[in-house]
């Protein structure tokens, strides 16, 4: 901020009280909706509590925690978690990033194509889960149906009741969700990299994976470990693919943080040991985000 | 854009004041929420219907207002609305969901408005499930006995006869069983399982061959009787018919309905709605109902009317007279005539229904059948927990089909946690 | 930039080769939506109907109220839009402009909203909209949505602002501007791009949603928006999938012609945010 300083010379008090003013609105409104529910949360979880009422609380008591800490199931859907996490960031970065270079050649029709691109994005989830469980139906499904046709298998792929099957249809079906808006992001950031440096490079003889390599990637970086964050924290909360295709089974290996949570909730009726859940689920992507916005704040300055 | 901006940002400012006036409803006329999963249903969402409009104009100034919640998200909705403070005023629930709600305490004791009224209660079906805590939270809406549909051309295509043991049954699912167009992948299947309902469907699915097989989850006390030779033959029955292809798998209720009524599949267990599909079926010459080939049918309670405890005591009258309605005579027989449903009460009379559902005889059959045997989806002792106790018996026994182990063993397993689960 | 002939043959059948690959499940949406159920079962299947079933459309169209379930998809989507873009504006100006003692925790602190599992904000939050008695109110929505919509807005705005000069500012403000006339006259004239691909962003997210219009307008069918009406469509018996891919295509027709309105502002504006 170069000129914040004569900025605040010119009426400091009054400048700053405007500034928290303008901030007001957002912060209170967030704090309405965020830190309500989250104080609400944070006391479930130390209750004993199936159903909650709101108005009434329980005895204090660790006993969700400690549960929650000695369940394997807690510690398999961390893992499960931080699998899908890592394959959909890592898919829809990459797919993202590749359609986003594509559509950035200049050529007739692009502004179709990049239409066409982003087009998943803009197609609300609850209708994806619709399209892909039918894709990946077990009985009658194209997916299965090409694996067999191309002869990668021989009989039909039970995709929710195979473990493996069910992780990748999973994971095919959210990457096809996520892609897109890695996609409309990098190619925004790819506008702004100045077509001179390129041509500098080229002038000195560099390929175009080296010119891909050191300068669009790091002019992208900033751009990228924004998107990274919000597609991690999106792969994190998402429920409803996962709630749809697979239901997070079978046995469990499809079953997220966010699943676990909202299946103790609402299937199980143990409101406290899902709010002990959903209260750990939060710490870890607050310090995974800080830890990402952390680095890339150092990647931008 | 300045003048953009400033004319939104005084539309919001109004439109503020405005809703905060328009939030306060009309309270001259009185209005009953009622939230339901049928209210599109051919026949059951006719049936509500006409008893909603039967009860409107004969309650002046009341209405009714009738909305449907999918079923795949009822629970969670109706957990919502109690938690927060605002259910609706008639509740309807499945008969495996509104224990967590009158645990909770919040359906109404119907005892002291049953004898105010002095309705007798005697005989009427699947009653014995709304006991909770010694109280009587609900009214029993439905009891139903499973039926068989079966595919009369693929039978003779096979020349097979109606099977009437499991033992036909499964010789005559193994027959047609086929891949009809030899592409590597079977395409009409012997019979027709859901897989991917929810637990609590899952273990409806198998329950015919294990009660078949002479065995339930617990007995009448509450003790849990899984570890026994008998829950092994039913699991190897149900490993048999998945393992070995007979059913497409991974389907919801309605796909497989479906894929039956198409004439896909030849052997069908299923309630009383399952004719529904099937007449808007492409094979609806084809399909026929008849009585499941298993020895104490499957049957069981269905669903249930209640009163949530937190409403206004006139409001509870209200509802009170609306339950009452459908539970008199009259409409306990359009019950069967409208819904298709055999009525819960003793009393209906179900004289000639079969001149429009010509099963309808089969279907009452059924129920007292499983009735008087004593047969119900829900196991006693289990009740509150059966959510925690299905989705462990589903996870069990796809472990039992994944890793391919022994029933014998995995019995012992689901011994051993349902008696966790128990205590 | 020239290309040869089989360069550009090769960059036009990438292209289409990828549009196919991605926009594949939706054309399989719309095969879904005019093909029998027993065409839908069989194998092979069939990539184009033997006879299709176009009056599905207009079946779907007059049997269900469409119309209404997305103007009111359409009002909130809106509202919601309106609403966060006012706010974020407000928020990342001030992120932007002012040194703000704790302003990088302030910003954190509305991440935070993206990160709590919805599972666990859904009964508090309706225990706090029975209480201002709004449950039903489309307001619920509009208020739900902006929450999930300003941190991600405030935060692409501020990125934006900061790459408009502050000299325009003070110029204005010594021809006798007021702060804040200086940032609706000088500024956010020149941040549209910005500000249309936020306005999209919201837009596509309030759209998508389908829990909070669940949660909080189940007892208010006349205010179900477009996904919570789809989703009603299924049937406890069975569910009649031309029905509903048919309706899922009306839902998405409106996003695409929004998306093709601001396509043009879009690409620059969305990530100046991270840009700096």
């Amino acid at each position: 901020m170069p000129n914040a300083k004569m900025f605040d010379l010119a009426r400091p008090s009054r400048q700053h009280l405007l500034g928290y003013i303008l901030l007001a609105p957002a912060v209170l409104l967030v704090g309405f909706i965020i830190v309500y529910p989250l104080a609400i949360a944070i006391d479930l979880s130390f209750q004993q509590v199936r159903i909650p009422r709101m108005g009434t609380r329980g005895a204090f008591t660790l006993a969700n925690y400690q549960r929650l800490f000695a369940s394997s199931e807690f510690w398999m859907a961390c893992w499960v978690t931080l699998k899908l996490v890592t394959v959909v960031t890592i898919g829809s970065l990459f797919v993202g990033m590749s359609t986003a270079l594509l559509v950035n050649n200049r050529f007739r029709g692009r502004t179709l194509a990049r239409l066409g691109m982003a087009l998943p994005w803009a197609v609300p989830e609850v209708i994806a889960v619709v399209i892909f469980a039918w894709i990946f139906d077990s009985s009658f499904g194209l997916m299965s149906w090409l694996f067999v046709v191309t002869g990668l298998s021989d009989t039909m792929i039970p995709w929710t009741s195979s473990p493996a099957a069910a992780f990748w249809a999973v994971a095919l079906t959210m990457v096809w969700k996520g892609f897109p808006f890695v996609s409309i992001m990098v190619l925004a950031g790819l506008q702004s990299i100045p077509a001179d440096f390129y041509n500098a490079a080229k002038v000195d003889g560099a390929s175009a994976l080296q010119r891909f390599r050191w300068i669009t990637l790091p002019l992208l970086m900033p751009v990228l470990g924004v998107t990274l964050v919000l597609v991690i924290l999106w792969v994190f909360r998402d429920f409803s693919i996962i709630k749809v295709l697979t239901e997070g089974g079978p046995l469990k290996t499809t079953q997220t943080l966010s699943i676990m949570t909202y299946d103790q909730a609402f299937g199980l009726h143990n409101f406290g040991y899902a709010s002990a859940v959903g209260v750990l689920t939060l710490v870890i992507s607050v310090v995974a985000s800080i830890f990402m916005l952390g680095r890339g704040t150092k990647a931008i300055y | 854009m300045t003048g953009l901006l400033r004319k939104s940002l005084v539309s919001l400012a109004v439109a503020a004041l405005l809703s905060t006036s328009a939030l306060t409803p009309a309270l001259a006329q009185t209005t009953l929420k009622f939230i339901s999963w049928q209210v599109d249903d051919a026949g059951n969402g006719e049936w509500w219907k006409s008893a909603i409009k039967a009860f409107e104009e004969a309650h002046e100034g009341v209405t009714i207002e009738f909305t449907k919640v999918e079923r795949g998200a009822y629970a969670d909705t109706m957990t919502t609305l109690f938690a927060g403070g605002q259910p609706p005023h008639i509740v309807h629930l499945a008969s495996f969901e509104f224990q967590s709600f009158a645990d909770t305490g919040w359906l109404e004791d119907l005892d002291p408005w049953i004898k105010r009224d002095g309705l007798d209660m005697t005989g009427w079906a699947g009653q014995s499930v709304c006991q909770w805590n010694g109280q009587t939270v609900c009214i029993m809406m439905s009891y139903f006995g499973f039926i068989m549909a079966y595919n009369k051309a693929i039978l003779e295509a096979e020349g097979i006869e109606v099977p009437t043991t499991y033992e036909e049954f499964l010789a005559a699912a193994r027959a047609t069983t086929k891949d009809l167009n030899a592409d590597g992948i079977p395409d009409q299947f012997g019979t027709g399982h859901e897989t991917r309902g929810g637990a609590g469907q899952y273990l409806t699915e198998m329950l015919s061959y294990i009660i078949d097989a002479g065995a339930y989850w617990t007995d009448k006390d509450g003790k849990v009787t899984i570890d026994t030779p008998e829950m092994v033959e039913g699991l190897t029955r149900w490993k048999t018919i998945i393992s070995e292809g007979l059913t497409p798998v991974d389907m919801s209720a309605g796909d497989v309905r479906r894929l039956f009524a198409d004439g896909r599949i030849a052997l069908k267990l299923d309630g009383p709605w399952l004719y529904g599909t099937m007449q808007d079926g492409a094979a609806s010459a084809d399909t026929v109902v008849a009585a499941p080939p298993f020895t104490v049918p499957l049957g069981g309670s269905s669903n249930v009317l209640a009163i949530p405890s937190e409403i206004t005591d006139e409001e509870k009258e209200l509802v009170w007279e609306f339950i009452k309605l459908t539970m008199s005579p009259e409409f306990q027989r359009t019950y069967a005539t409208v819904g298709g449903n055999t009525p819960p009460s003793p009393k209906a009379d179900i004289s000639g229904v079969e001149e429009t559902i010509p099963h309808f005889p089969l279907l009452v059959k059924t129920m007292q059948a499983a009735s008087d045997g004593g047969i119900d989806r829900i196991p006693a002792g289990l009740e509150l927990n059966y959510n925690e106790f299905s989705k462990m018996i589903q996870e069990e026994t796809q472990r039992m089909l994944i890793q391919d182990l022994d029933p014998a063993d995995v019995v012992k397993t689901m011994q051993a946690q349902a008696e966790a689960l128990a205590n | 930039m020239t290309r040869t002939f089989s360069q550009s043959l090769m960059l036009y059948l990438t292209v289409i080769l990828t549009l196919g690959l991605i926009l594949f499940p939706i054309y399989w949406l719309f095969i879904t939506a005019i093909s029998t159920s027993a065409e839908l079962s069989a194998l092979p299947p069939s990539f184009w109907p033997s006879a299709p079933q176009w009056e599905i459309f207009s079946r779907v169209w007059e049997e269900r109220p469409i119309p209404a379930w997305l103007l009111n998809s359409m009002i909130a989507a809106l509202g919601s839009a309106a609403l966060s873009m006012v706010v974020s504006v407000f928020a990342g100006y001030a992120l932007s402009r002012y040194r703000l003692r704790g302003g990088h925790s302030l910003g954190l602190f509305i991440l935070t909203a993206k990160m709590l599992p919805a599972t666990l904000l859904v009964i508090p939050l309706f225990a706090v909209f029975r209480n201002l008695g709004m449950i039903g109110s489309m307001w619920t929505l509009i208020i739900a949505h902006s929450t999930l919509i300003i941190p991600f807005a405030t935060w692409m705005l501020k990125g934006y602002f900061d790459t408009i000069p502050r000299e325009l500012e003070q110029a204005a403000m010594v021809d006798g501007c007021s702060p804040l006339g200086a940032m609706v006259r000088v500024v956010l004239p020149i941040a549209t791009p910005g500000l249309s691909a936020t306005a999209l962003y919201a837009f596509v997210l309030s759209w998508a949603d389908y829990a909070y219009a669940r949660t909080f307008l189940v007892n208010a069918p006349q205010n179900w928006t477009a996904n919570l009406g789809i989703t009603t469509m299924k049937g406890e018996y069975v569910t009649d999938w031309n029905e509903i891919s048919a309706a899922a295509v009306f839902v998405a027709v409106p996003v695409i012609i929004i998306y093709l309105i601001l396509e043009r502002y879009l690409v620059g504006g969305l990530t100046a945010g991270a840009e700096k």
